[in-house]
């Protein structure tokens, strides 16, 4: 409580009681009721048992790990390879879109900061910006209408005479792979846009004057600015990603499921909120793990996200 | 381009690139909008139609997500802004210490997956609801305030970011300097403060807005059994396409366009405004163009242009043509039934039929969908994923075109 | 006692364990041009805030008018204060902004426009009321903020300082306005600074601060003659240190031996030294005369390292035993011959030399 209050009295100090008011209840209420409390409940809720609702409260109602042992185990006490699989897989794709998006993103930061000038650098922020202005769901879909049996990329193929059937895109799971690099585009080039722009121009022109070859300026000059803003970038496209579930719904082959499906289907089709709730905390808990895992190897910390 | 720091053919090549991907698939999804074949897609061609716009205004389900969907948005942006400059100016005020914690806490809600936001909140509110002994009509059981609570956890702090962003470059001997003067802290907030933030509370809201509207993952599970306008057009797209898909975006992308050009046109007069380079300027300098560069005459000009190629479009005819698309199909399923039957009765025959130019499963575009047996209605060989993804053959070789026969 | 008096009671300030501000103890009057002199980080925009109310003294009291001021915001305190960096608000009128004070105390639109009008007539600057700030120059920019300042009708202006973003040209003229406008106005001025030229011309009074400590106070001349501390000769204008040991003392006459053999000086405030005390000798490089004749006292040998030419003088480096030093002279037109290597003998008078105890040099 004095904690508190020693943040509140500098702030009424500062901007008068009113503000520090609404500032102090606004965060309060966001902090408590918005995001610590339903993750806590969550949590609390991945540990009961799934009861009819007269038995909820009563002496049923117990604490269990039953939810968490299905994951591992299934019913029947082999290990749950199917959805250990189904978890691995989508953060082994999670991984790969986020690399995909680092490699095609970061030439067009660069691009962006010290190539492009007036009216073209305008432009390519404009054309940045606009095509995620598109419903993502619309943006899935356009991905299906291009990767589809009769899509564009079909009649070209064949048209070409690269290959005679329709090659199905969306059971090999390339529709939803170019799906989720394209979604989440934007949330890379701008962190690597950010940090590279603070590049004074002068360093590159000194070190390719000092005969440093593009690979060495990159790699010497560019790339160690550009960090904190790469790290940034595939930190949040990397938990979206993993967290996505419009586009693995939308684009996704009908046999390869997206981790967040599963959870859906615990909640949506087997009405199991517990079981989902674990698989969410499960979710939430390998997610974080692994991002904490790679900010700590690459020396990052999380007060530079979102800059 | 500056050839020094990498500019050149390369860097232009790389970005034409670029932007094909990022615009390719939008540009693509457009002309199916305008094409008859009742599954997007632009090969074949049939007819030009705007027939699929009809079918969208016409979807009330959408509609009335849509409905929803502003309603959350508003309540969202009502709620994010303010919550998200609170979050903003705590940060800015408090020790290095607890602003670290305090903006850990605060941005993670953008990095947990928007599924985890929609389960903890539906599960916590409906906790909630049992404990004061609430019954399922009650607020805690409703979709529209489980999606408020559950968007506005995390689209606040996008709203919190742009105003990071902005405070950064506030200068707060502004607000010292104002105390001096003999204004309260509270003065000084509102009229020094406020006022230099004002232009971020624009484009937070705006951010905001658009981010509710277009969110998936969290408003799926917090809209309980309601929709919105988004869940209904996941939905949609899941369970079977049609063109009128892509007529949503062919809208969306020209509001997106229009607002682009006339915020462009908006910032580019005032910043010349600003720099009171108005009498210089080519553009701004002469009475005609100048006008004609307001924000608000570029927005009449879109709009008048739009429309009236909207309304074009709409007299066009599509019927003729489709009647056309339609006997021409016919003449093809007659003509393949034929050969088919030719190709059965050489099979009885039991006389290999080697050259036969149409005998056997031809290595066409039409693969296997005319194999035997596929004329069976439902069954469409060549999409296996046939309920859920549709393919153009499912699409256009559908059940309803083959039965005449 | 006036209301515009200030009187600063054993003040000290201190973050943690760093002193910023060690008992300051002085009384500034009524309608004075008091200046802090000394380099950055020596605590005096510390003290300027301690006064305007940004912060509380850890320990003593500000008095203002006879008044303590502990706990008086600083909205509420009779200061009005000019920062270094102007801080006029971005987003309203030059008008709106030297108004402000008075918006924020209520007084009706059509009032606040006629003493903003009033005001930019006081810093000749009629008829900009409407521009934006930014369309403003940067010396009319130090006027408005100056009018602003005094829109509050305070009884003391605190300025911290206001000229370091001006080119030099300016700075000059800005001067003389600020010392015209005092005078004109009556308040009391206290004005921050590092730049020794500008507290020299402007004020009545300097207090010259070294890392948190106020080393001397008095007028321009004493301080720039007369220095107490070896801190505030080196720091105020530019002066020749040549360490030694005192040899001898009669009556105000010290003589030292250094490493130039023996030197002749002024003991500061009649202070009194035992032999083989380390001392500084101080003597301006205006006092130091070229002479041919070696036998008079404080005469020294040595030669040329270079000369730079500075339009008005010429400052002549030389170097003697391994002193370094240099000579200012009056340009007269023409060249004197004096090349890199050239021997000079130069003399000066003992009574321009003052002898101070050994002591931390300014930019040492």
């Amino acid at each position: 409580m004095t904690a508190l209050r020693s943040l509140f009295q500098p702030m009424a100090a500062r901007h008068g009681l009113g503000a520090a008011c609404f500032i102090g209840i606004a965060v309060f209420v966001w902090v408590v009721f918005l995001i610590v409390l339903p993750q806590i409940s969550m949590l609390d809720y991945s540990f009961r048992l799934n009861l009819p609702k007269p038995d909820i409260g009563g002496p049923l109602d117990v604490y269990t790990l039953d939810n968490y042992a299905y994951f591992f185990s299934g019913n029947d006490g082999q290990l749950n390879t199917l959805d250990i699989g189904i978890l691995v897989k989508t953060l082994v794709a999670a991984v790969f879109v986020t690399l995909i998006d680092i490699v095609i993103c970061y030439p067009i930061a660069y691009i962006l900061a010290h190539s492009a000038t007036g009216v073209a650098a305008r432009l390519m922020v404009i054309g940045l910006i606009v095509p995620f202005w598109v419903n993502e769901i619309l943006r899935a879909f356009a991905f299906r209408v291009l990767f589809g049996a009769t899509g564009l990329i079909n009649s070209l193929g064949m048209g070409a005479g690269l290959w005679d059937q329709p090659v199905d895109f969306i059971r090999a799971d390339v529709a939803l792979y170019s799906g989720l690099t394209y979604a989440y585009i934007l949330l890379m080039v701008f962190p690597i846009f950010n940090a590279v722009e603070a590049l004074d121009r002068n360093q590159i022109e000194a070190a390719r004057d000092m005969g440093a070859s593009w690979w060495r300026v990159h790699w010497r000059v560019v790339l160690p600015i550009a960090k904190p803003g790469i790290a940034s970038g595939a930190t949040m496209v990397f938990m979206l990603t993993a967290g996505a579930l419009a586009a693995p719904q939308i684009l996704g082959g009908p046999s390869n499921l997206w981790f967040t499906q599963l959870i859906y289907q615990w909640f949506n089709e087997s009405a199991n909120w517990q079981r989902g709730s674990a698989y969410a905390v499960i979710l939430l808990l390998v997610c974080i793990g692994f991002v904490m895992m790679l900010m700590r190897v690459f020396k990052v910390s999380i007060g530079e996200i979102g800059r | 381009m500056n050839k020094g720091t990498g500019g050149g053919p390369i860097a232009a090549g790389y970005s034409l690139l670029f932007f094909a991907f990022l615009f390719g698939p939008l540009i693509i999804m457009v002309i199916t909008a305008f094409n008859s074949s009742s599954f997007p897609r632009i090969t074949p061609w049939e007819c030009f139609t705007t027939e699929w716009f009809d079918e969208l205004f016409g979807n009330e389900r959408l509609m009335a997500g849509l409905v929803n969907s502003v309603i959350i948005g508003i309540g969202v942006v009502a709620i994010s802004v303010p919550v998200g400059l609170a979050g903003a100016l705590a940060l800015s005020e408090v020790g290095p210490k607890v602003r670290a914690a305090l903006y850990t806490v605060l941005i993670t809600p953008i990095l947990i997956p928007g599924v985890v936001l929609g389960i903890s909140t539906i599960v916590f509110w409906g906790a909630l609801g049992r404990s004061v002994g609430a019954d399922y009509g009650s607020i805690f059981f409703d979709g529209m305030f489980l999606t408020l609570a559950g968007q506005v956890t995390f689209i606040a702090a996008y709203a919190m970011l742009v105003f990071l962003a902005r405070l950064q470059r506030f200068d707060p001997t502004l607000t010292e300097a104002a105390l001096d003067l003999g204004a309260t802290p509270g003065q000084a907030f509102r009229k020094i403060l406020l006022p230099f933030l004002s232009p971020a509370i624009g484009s937070a809201a705006f951010l905001t807005l658009l981010a509710s509207f277009e969110n998936y993952n969290t408003t799926v599970f917090t809209i309980l059994s309601g929709n919105t306008f988004t869940t209904t057009l996941a939905s949609k797209v899941r369970h079977g396409t049609d063109p009128s898909l892509s007529a949503l975006a062919v809208i969306i992308i020209a509001v997106t366009l229009i607002g682009a050009m006339v915020h462009e046109a908006y910032t580019r007069r005032a910043e010349v405004m600003r720099t009171g380079q108005a009498a210089r300027s080519k553009v701004y300098g002469n009475p005609v163009l100048s006008v004609l560069a307001h924000p608000a005459m570029v927005l009449v000009l879109l709009l008048g242009m739009g429309g009236s190629l909207a309304y074009k479009a709409s007299q066009i005819d599509a019927s003729v043509c489709k009647q056309q698309i339609l006997d021409e199909k016919r003449a093809l399923q007659e003509k393949l039934l034929e050969e088919q039957r030719e190709r059965i009765r050489t099979q009885k025959a039991g006389t290999p039929a080697p050259a036969a130019p149409s005998s056997g499963p031809a290595p066409s575009s039409f693969g296997g969908a005319f194999n035997p047996g596929s004329l069976a209605p439902g069954a469409a060989p060549a999409s296996p994923a046939a309920p859920q993804s549709p393919s153009g053959f499912g699409g256009a070789f559908a059940p309803g075109n083959l039965k005449p026969n | 006692m006036t209301t515009k008096d200030i009187v600063l009671d054993h003040v000290s300030i201190r973050f943690g364990s760093y002193t910023a501000v060690d008992n300051a103890h002085l009384t500034i009057q009524g309608g004075e041009f008091f200046s802090f002199l000394g380099p950055s980080g020596c605590g005096k925009t510390t003290l300027l805030r301690c006064v305007s109310g940004f912060s509380e003294p850890t320990e003593g009291r500000v008095l203002i008018g006879g008044k303590d001021m502990k706990g008086v915001g600083p909205n509420k305190r009779p200061t009005a204060l000019i920062f270094q960096n102007l801080a006029l608000f971005p987003l309203m009128s030059v008008a709106e902004n030297i108004a402000f004070p008075l918006e924020v105390r209520g007084v009706s639109r059509k009032e606040r426009r006629k003493r903003a009008d009033e005001l930019l007539d006081m810093i000749a600057l009629p008829g900009v009321g409407d521009k934006k700030v930014h369309e403003l120059s940067g010396g009319q920019r130090q006027r408005v903020a100056i009018a602003r300042a005094l829109a509050v009708e305070p009884d003391i202006l605190l300025l911290d300082e206001p000229l370091s973003a001006l080119d030099l040209k300016l700075r000059h003229h800005m001067r003389t306005e600020l010392r015209a406008i005092q005078q004109r106005v009556g308040l009391t001025f206290i004005y921050i600074t590092h730049d020794q030229g500008e507290a020299l011309t402007m004020s009545d009074r300097i207090a010259v601060m070294n890392a948190g400590v106020i080393e001397q106070i008095g007028d321009p001349e004493s301080v720039y003659n007369r220095p107490k501390t070896s801190f505030v000769a080196s720091f105020v204008g530019e002066t020749n240190a040549i360490e030694g040991k005192v040899v001898l003392q009669s009556g105000e006459m010290v003589t030292l031996e250094t490493p130039l053999g023996p030197l002749q000086g002024k003991a500061a405030g009649g202070r009194r030294y035992k032999n083989g005390d380390s001392c500084y000798l101080f003597i301006r490089p205006e006092q130091m005369e070229l002479k041919a004749d070696a036998e008079a006292p404080n005469t020294i040998a040595a030669s040329v390292t270079k000369e730079e030419f500075e339009g008005n003088s010429r400052i002549l480096f030389v170097s003697a035993n391994g002193v370094d030093m240099r000579v200012t002279r009056v340009n007269r037109g023409g060249s004197d011959g004096m090349v890199t290597g050239h021997a000079v003998t130069f003399a000066f008078d003992p009574a321009h030399a003052t002898v101070l105890p050994h002591g931390q040099l300014a930019g040492a």
